[in-house]
């Protein structure tokens, strides 16, 4: 369970709010985010894991604090970003997902079987030894998660994770990310992918201004993406 | 292909079964024997031999000759500069040098597991544990290693980018967005470690909290006129 308790994020150096104060309990298997460009939506979501860190109030993930319990909290949390390139850390794909099981496996056999296991399960398991730069964006943005999930989450953030995949990737890690069994957390610009979830969160100017059913939420963003539109041409 | 360059392949060669210890050592003697000693016969001597123990690890051989080639032309602007002085002995020298740790370096990256490195450099950097982690000097090894091709890429692109606005003879078009964009590569990475919670022994620290009034806005409002930061990618 994910508890918002008046969470505020404000830019260091310039003083500028990001999220306002925000208050939200989330116990949803699918949960979607939607906004524009800039509206806080990855904001929220870095606030789950720890990767930003309230000003004010404070973000609870199974009772720990994001802020005190911050290596715990990103053990339960794992997070998806939008470019697999700056996730990537090893130069061969076996290599970066033992890289994430170093912290819990000590034995290097063992951690590399493991490793196997996790690209195998995601269907990456021919391309082990395959450096990471030669992969397509679409096997890059499946090894991230293989390295997300090797750790075994119970949470998963996903930060636009196929705004840059074509339509086939998209497809498919849309799928498989639908079908983990984890509580997962997607930012997103597909609406087709948002009206799936179980709950959409609407962010607009650094607030939560919708939160309740994924059409409603959909709706009431269309209304005022094509409002502003509108505005800017008249 | 650069990236491709260096990079760990499972072999049978004597040196993929070597231990790693032995291959850093290697380098490191390797690495102080060609500095140290100025004759150009024993450098072209040592680059030989490390040339052909680069070859002996069966390295991808496109990846492999590109890689050279390009050390080979660093090699050579080394050589018309010391040529221009007329320092011909030591212009062969460095030109030596240059390939023989190259070589090496290869031949080891691409014989040994990084895994391995990791493990190693962190037994290397217990001593100093106390002012670093030594998983964490494993790790900066790691991503040094990580960050050559990425670099090389963003070069490529900021060069592709200024020719197509008609800027191909600017250096500046070229290596502002180049280091610019591997700033920000590196903060992408840096926040890549820390969602990964890899190296991570001690909990964040709260950020310094700047004055309470810019939080005054619970109701969400949009009357905001201030411009945000844009933190969405």
């Amino acid at each position: 369970m994910i508890e918002f308790m008046g969470a505020a994020v404000i830019a260091p150096d310039s003083g500028v709010p990001i999220l306002d104060a925000t208050t939200l309990t989330l116990e949803e298997d699918r949960i979607s985010i939607i906004g524009a460009n800039g509206s806080g939506k990855s904001t929220l979501a870095r606030l789950i894991n720890g990767l930003v860190l309230p000003v004010e109030g404070k973000v609870l993930v199974d009772g720990l604090d994001t802020v005190k319990h911050g290596a715990q909290v990103r053990r339960k949390v794992g997070y998806l970003f939008t470019d697999p390139s700056a996730q990537l850390i090893m130069p061969t794909a076996i290599e970066d997902v033992t890289l994430s099981l170093r912290r819990i496996i000590d034995d290097r056999k063992e951690r590399n079987a493991a490793a196997m296991a996790a690209l195998e399960e995601i269907g990456l398991g021919d391309k082990a030894d395959v450096s990471v730069n030669a992969l397509s964006g679409g096997q890059r943005q499946l090894l991230a998660l293989a390295g997300v999930l090797a750790v075994t989450p119970s949470i998963i953030v996903a930060d636009e994770p196929t705004t840059l995949l074509d339509l086939r990737w998209r497809a498919h890690v849309g799928a498989l990310l639908r079908a983990l069994p984890v509580q997962l957390i997607e930012v997103t610009h597909d609406l087709d992918a948002a009206s799936r979830a179980d709950r959409t969160l609407l962010v607009d100017r650094g607030a939560v201004v919708y939160d309740g059913d994924p059409r409603e939420a959909i709706a009431m963003y269309r209304d005022l993406m094509f409002g502003r539109a509108r505005d800017t041409t008249e | 292909m650069i990236s491709l360059l260096g990079i760990y392949r499972p072999r049978n060669t004597p040196l993929h079964k070597s231990s790693v210890g032995f291959k850093l050592m290697l380098m490191l003697t390797a690495t102080v024997f060609v500095i140290v000693v100025d004759d150009p016969v024993t450098a072209c001597g040592i680059a030989a031999a490390c040339l052909l123990l680069l070859l002996s690890t069966a390295p991808p051989a496109k990846a492999t000759l590109r890689g050279l080639a390009l050390i080979a032309i660093m090699a050579g602007v080394t050589v018309i500069f010391q040529v221009w002085r007329e320092e011909y002995a030591k212009a062969i020298d460095t030109a030596a040098d240059i390939i023989a740790i190259s070589a090496l370096a290869l031949a080891v990256t691409s014989s040994t597991p990084m895994e391995e490195v990791l493990d190693a450099i962190s037994k290397l950097a217990r001593p100093v544990r106390r002012l670093l982690p030594p998983e964490t000097i494993g790790l900066m090894f790691a991503m040094t290693l990580r960050a050559i091709p990425e670099a090389a890429r963003l070069l490529i692109e900021a060069r592709t980018a200024a020719r197509a606005r008609g800027l191909d003879h600017s250096p500046r078009a070229i290596l502002i967005p180049a280091a610019t964009r591997s700033v920000g590569f590196a903060l992408q990475l840096g926040q890549a470690l820390h969602a990964r919670g890899i190296a991570e022994e001690a909990p964040p620290e709260r950020r310094p909290s700047p004055p309470p009034k810019a939080v005054s806005n619970p109701e969400g409002s949009s009357r905001r006129s201030r411009r945000r930061d844009n933190l969405d990618s």
